[in-house]
């Protein structure tokens, strides 16, 4: 039967490492190798660095969320002693245009407001002096008149703006930035045959990760050669100078990116480029390097890196047995006042969007929205956390309105083992699973049968003790036509397609193994990881490699943590160095043992004779011999002196979008999976949630260290906590952000966290990746909100209070309980 | 989120101290600084000066003195949280401590600073008008004593004149036999409360005698409820009593609305937990 997926071919793997059991490093949990350094104080962030002369920048920022600029004095500022200069908008522009931006068409914006501010925290003039007091103090002298125009808070309302309320009005007529629709397969058709269509109302609000050190630039111009040098603790710094040379007017090779240690990102650093753009602009015009750390308010007004904000009509058409047939939805996202890439967060919920289970097609209407906030950016899950969040409330949906049991309608539809690598409707693939296996170990870890009595026998004491279980997917290895593919049908302004991860290592005549990665640590475990990977494949001990980062000069291709891509990708470059690091060895060695290369082997560190212990080399003699003593050696290229190579990894399968989007092509087919199994007890009379019982277990492929990963997930169940129970911008009908700071913008912390994390994994390796490796970055804010939701609806089913909007704060949760209290009481 | 300009002095007694508040214009004492410094860097205060009294000798006391608790200018909230003087003799405090910051803030911050900085949604001024606390209150010109009653004026407001210090809390052993509770709730441990609700009564022959009530977090300033007060004198513990008491409470108070917490939620947690800490308070009376 023809489908509309016929076209969308799964290339073959080109894995050349195969899982296997009984590895020797890869599966360890070695310490850290970060740690260290990190962890006495030497790691050296952005606010660590210093360049003879630098200044110090500040900003005055927007009090209002949509605004005409009628003027700026600047005059006292100026005249502040230590002051080196203050610029406006229109001063930055004389260096600088407007930022880059992957959405198609573009929504203009400035890194520095010109004219008009459209939301609350940006920038309307900086501030360049001798320390950063000067500078606040002469911020706070800069006197702006405004003229205050409306302000479009609510996601349904700004729709409808118009007048002076239109954010962008000389580029767009509404506040409707870009509304698309997509079929993926015979939705209609499937809706038409269902014998039930469930239907919910479901709001995600917005958030942010909050990482615990802000986004910072130090920035040189250099006027003679006309070129940049820039510290900056980006994610992404081998590709940024191609994503904003433009913007600084050179070329992306006059840019040098230098890398810092990031204090976290979790997406918020992916690009920075706004204040890269600004902090260099800056020191253009006042003709010193310029430091720019934002503060803690900064970070929250203006980061660009506030999470999804979405509100969904879905629907999904069930048979009477209970078999899903299709998902259809139109979803609203208030993406603030900008829209930077686009709707990349709903391409890539595109990647997992009908969950662990056999749905036969999909529709989307996606509009995206512009309100007076600040713009979105990534935020660990990039949008898939609310599509996992939506597909589980649509199944619990299900199981409530035909009476069954929730975990066994998961059951019924879930992807079998032996259909992968399945491919969903929208084109994209799940490559490996075992969602039966991770699903019978979460519920075995938590004795989830003797729960569910428990929590039933407790409720009938009166006590609202409930579980929940949710099943979900954990994309990785993120391809990069998903921050375009949904875009309008014009070409996006920036394109990639293979997301390249780039190594370069050497062996030194001591034996030593020096190591270049093209990509941040942002508290994350590069190092750890390379360290394992290469122990194992070429068999040095761990204490011997040791490893730097490349700027974006010296360095190569690299994109970066982000979109659980790095393990699998530096892995991917780690088995390719060493392919070519081997064959050197061997040639080398052969010819120091007087054997041929098919004969040798290599050892702990050292190339030796199959079968022949005391016949070898060690990696530093010959390291040693190839670098130094040439003449050894055969006079021929092949023995040219040295053991150093450098080698790049391309995204392992992936392929383009169907021309009319028929399907988006395979974008993120590395696929881990993930049951969350958790036991709450609700205080009906305050709304707290105690969390009593928590199970996770990760299917992300063969693991590198568990230990790391076990952070991620951990990291990421606290994140999905906070976003469940906790977290929330509040923005007030003026569009003020009522809660931009720790006290009142609520991240659980350990008090807030499960007191008996259960932690379990199941390996099931990728066939496409070497060693079968998948992601695992995101973790656990994938599969926490959804566990949590159904858990405090169980918990509550006296009540029988609903869950429709996240998060439930404790204020919330009351409202919700008061109300069914309302309507007992009347009933 | 640099402080504006401010002087700074470090004395070594307090004379000097007292001294250079009646000089200086705009002065502020820095003890632990948990508040005031974040709200400099805020730049919402912006004091003209800081007299900083950490070299102070001599403030840092928590003693018994015959049937009062004296605790200095300079005794740390975590002192205090562990001190066996107040955990023997007033242990109401000790668990309020429990919902007090975080031990990073408990470890600077001290007592009298967070008294003078009268957050109406902190714990231990509530605490105080629970306690009819003296705060004793210094200048160059002499010391006077005030009630914690008329201490707490406002939100962020207290009955300190420009030139005055906080120098000493003085608490009266609350006597044998007497029940206590504190609970609270905020979005997370540490936080402002939402609803703080303390209680305090002694109990003869099966009757409530003398109790005391109060909240914080659901008004301008920390409050002792009368009404509830009233209702409960001279009535035996039952739950229809607190039941009673919890909805006198609700009625009395008119809390903040904010973002996070509407005044209706805080009056349903005052509802909720006024009930709560009646009945422990009554069930730990003798």
């Amino acid at each position: 039967m023809a489908s509309h997926l016929d076209s969308n071919v799964i290339p073959p793997s080109r894995q050349r490492e195969v899982p296997r059991q009984g590895m020797t490093w890869i599966g360890q949990s070695i310490k850290r190798v970060e740690d260290p350094r990190i962890l006495s104080g030497k790691g050296g962030y952005i606010d660590d660095i210093t360049v003879p002369g630098m200044a110090h920048a500040a900003m005055v920022r927007s009090p209002h969320a949509h605004a005409r600029i009628v003027s700026i004095d600047t005059s006292k500022a100026k005249d502040l002693p230590g002051v080196i200069g203050v610029y406006t908008g229109e001063d930055l522009a004389t260096v600088v245009d407007p930022c880059p931006s992957f959405a198609s068409p573009p929504v203009p914006q400035h890194a520095m407001s010109i004219g008009k501010v459209r939301h609350v925290g940006e920038v309307v003039a900086a501030v360049v002096a001798e320390d950063r007091y000067i500078a606040e103090d002469a911020a706070d002298l800069i006197e702006v008149e405004w003229d205050v125009l409306p302000a479009n808070v609510d996601i349904e309302a700004s729709l409808e703006a118009t007048g002076d309320a239109v954010i962008h009005p000389d580029d767009r007529e509404s506040n409707s930035a870009l509304d698309q629709t997509f079929a993926f397969g015979p939705v209609e058709q499937h809706f038409a045959e269902a014998d039930h269509v469930i239907k919910r109302r479901l709001r995600w609000n917005r958030s942010s990760a909050q990482a615990i050190e802000t986004c910072g630039v130090v920035a040189d111009y250099d006027a003679f050669k006309g070129g940049y040098t820039i510290h900056a603790n980006t994610n992404f710094y081998n590709f940024i100078p191609f994503v904003i040379g433009g913007s600084l007017r050179v070329s992306p090779g006059e840019l040098r990116i230098i890398p810092v240690l990031a204090g976290g990102s979790f997406g918020s650093k992916v690009f920075i480029h706004k204040i890269i753009i600004l902090t260099a602009g800056l020191a253009r015009l006042a003709g010193v390097p310029v430091k720019y750390i934002e503060d803690r308010m900064e970070h929250f007004m203006n980061s660009d890196s506030h999470g999804s904000d979405r509100l969904y009509d879905a629907e999904l058409a069930v048979m009477e047995d209970g078999t899903f047939r299709s998902l259809r939805f139109t979803v609203l996202d208030d993406y603030g006042a900008y829209l930077q890439f686009g709707v990349g967060t709903h391409g890539n919920a595109m990647a997992q969007v009908t969950g662990p289970y056999q749905i036969e097609s999909v529709g989307m209407r996606v509009i995206a929205v512009l309100t007076n906030k600040c713009q979105q950016g990534p935020y660990r899950g990039f949008g898939s956390e609310v599509t996992n969040w939506v597909i589980e409330r649509m199944v619990d949906a299900t199981a409530e309105e035909l009476g069954r049991d929730g975990v066994e309608l998961r059951e019924q539809n879930m992807v079998q083992p032996d259909q992968f690598p399945y491919m969903i409707p929208t084109g994209n693939i799940y490559d490996s699973g075992n969602f039966q296996e991770v699903l019978a170990q979460a519920k075995g870890l938590i004795d989830y049968d003797a729960w569910k009595a428990r929590a039933a026998e407790m409720r009938t004491e009166g006590r609202c003790v409930g579980v929940g279980l949710a099943t979900c997917m954990e994309r990785s290895v993120y391809g990069p036509t998903e921050w375009w593919s949904l875009n309008d049908k014009e070409a996006p302004g920036f394109t990639l397609t293979s997301t390249p991860e780039g190594i370069s290592a050497r062996i030194d005549p001591s034996g030593k193994m020096f190591v270049t990665l093209n990509s941040p640590m942002v508290g994350n475990s590069p190092e750890t990881v390379v360290t394992q990977i290469l122990a194992e494949r070429l068999t040095v001990a761990p204490e011997d490699v040791v490893i730097n980062y490349a700027d974006s000069q010296t360095g190569f291709n690299g994109v970066g943590p982000q979109g659980s891509r790095f393990t699998a990708m530096i892995a991917g470059a780690c088995v390719s160095a060493s392919i070519k690091l081997e064959e050197r060895l061997l040639r080398f060695a052969a010819h120091m043992l007087q054997r041929r290369p098919d004969d040798l082997e290599l050892r702990n560190g050292a190339v030796g004779v199959k079968g022949l212990k005391d016949q070898e080399k060690s990696f530093g003699e010959i390291a040693l011999t190839s670098s130094f003593f040439r003449l050894s050696f055969p006079d021929t290229e092949e023995f040219d002196s040295g053991l150093e190579t450098t080698a790049v990894y391309d995204h392992p399968i992936s392929s383009d979008p169907h021309p009319d989007r028929e399907h988006l092509g395979i974008f993120y087919p590395i696929v881990g999976h993930i049951c969350h199994i958790v036991a709450v007890e609700v205080d009906p009379g305050t709304g707290k949630v105690d969390i009593l019982d928590y199970a996770a277990v990760h299917d992300n492929g063969t693991i590198v260290n568990p230990r790391t990963l076990g952070g991620q997930v951990w990291g990421g169940t606290a994140n999905g906590i906070g976003s469940t129970l906790f977290e929330q911008f509040i923005y007030d009908d003026e569009g003020q952000f009522t809660n931009p700071n720790f006290a009142e913008f609520a991240m659980p912390t350990a008090n807030e966290m499960p007191r008996n994390f259960k932690l379990g994994h199941v390996e099931t390796p990728s066939p496409f990746t070497e060693y079968g490796i998948k992601g695992g970055g995101e973790g656990g804010r994938l599969g926490a909100p959804s566990a949590l939701t159904t858990a405090i609806e169980d918990a509550l089913k006296t009540y029988g209070v609903k869950i429709n909007s996240l998060p439930v704060t404790p204020p919330t949760l009351r409202g919700l309980i008061r109300e069914r209290e309302l309507a007992i009481t009347a009933e | 989120m640099k402080p504006a300009k401010f002087e700074y002095s470090r004395p070594d007694d307090l004379p000097t101290v007292l001294a250079l508040l009646a000089d200086q214009e705009d002065a502020r004492i820095l003890a632990g600084g948990q508040s005031l410094v974040p709200m400099m860097n805020f730049r919402i205060a912006q004091p003209a000066a800081l007299i900083d009294i950490n070299r102070v000798p001599g403030l840092d006391y928590i003693r018994m003195e015959g049937d009062v608790i004296a605790i200095g200018a300079l005794a740390r909230h975590a002192d205090i949280q562990r001190s066996p003087v107040i955990q023997s003799n007033i242990p109401i405090m000790t668990e309020a401590y429990d919902w007090v910051a975080h031990s990073a803030v408990r470890n600077r911050g001290t007592l009298c600073g967070n008294l003078c900085h009268a957050d109406p949604a902190s714990e231990m001024p509530a605490l105080m008008q629970l306690l009819e606390a003296q705060m004793v209150v210094a200048s160059h010109t002499g010391q006077r004593e005030v009630p914690a009653a008329d201490f707490f004026t406002g939100t962020y407001e207290t009955a300190l004149e420009p030139d005055e210090m906080l120098t000493e809390v003085r608490i009266a052993k609350p006597a044998a036999g007497t029940g206590w509770r504190f609970e609270e709730v905020s979005m997370r441990k540490g936080d402002f409360a939402w609803a703080a609700c303390a209680a305090m009564l002694r109990l003869e022959a099966g009757q409530i005698a003398m109790p005391r009530v109060a909240v914080a977090g659901v008004g301008d300033a920390p409050m002792r409820l009368d009404a509830v007060e009233a209702i409960l004198t001279g009535q035996a513990p039952s739950e229809d009593l607190f039941q009673t008491a919890a909805q006198t409470g609700a009625d009395a108070i008119d809390p903040p609305e904010t973002p996070a917490a509407s005044a209706a939620y805080r009056k349903d947690l005052v509802r909720t937990l006024l009930p709560r800490v009646l009945s422990t308070a009554a069930e730990r009376a003798e």
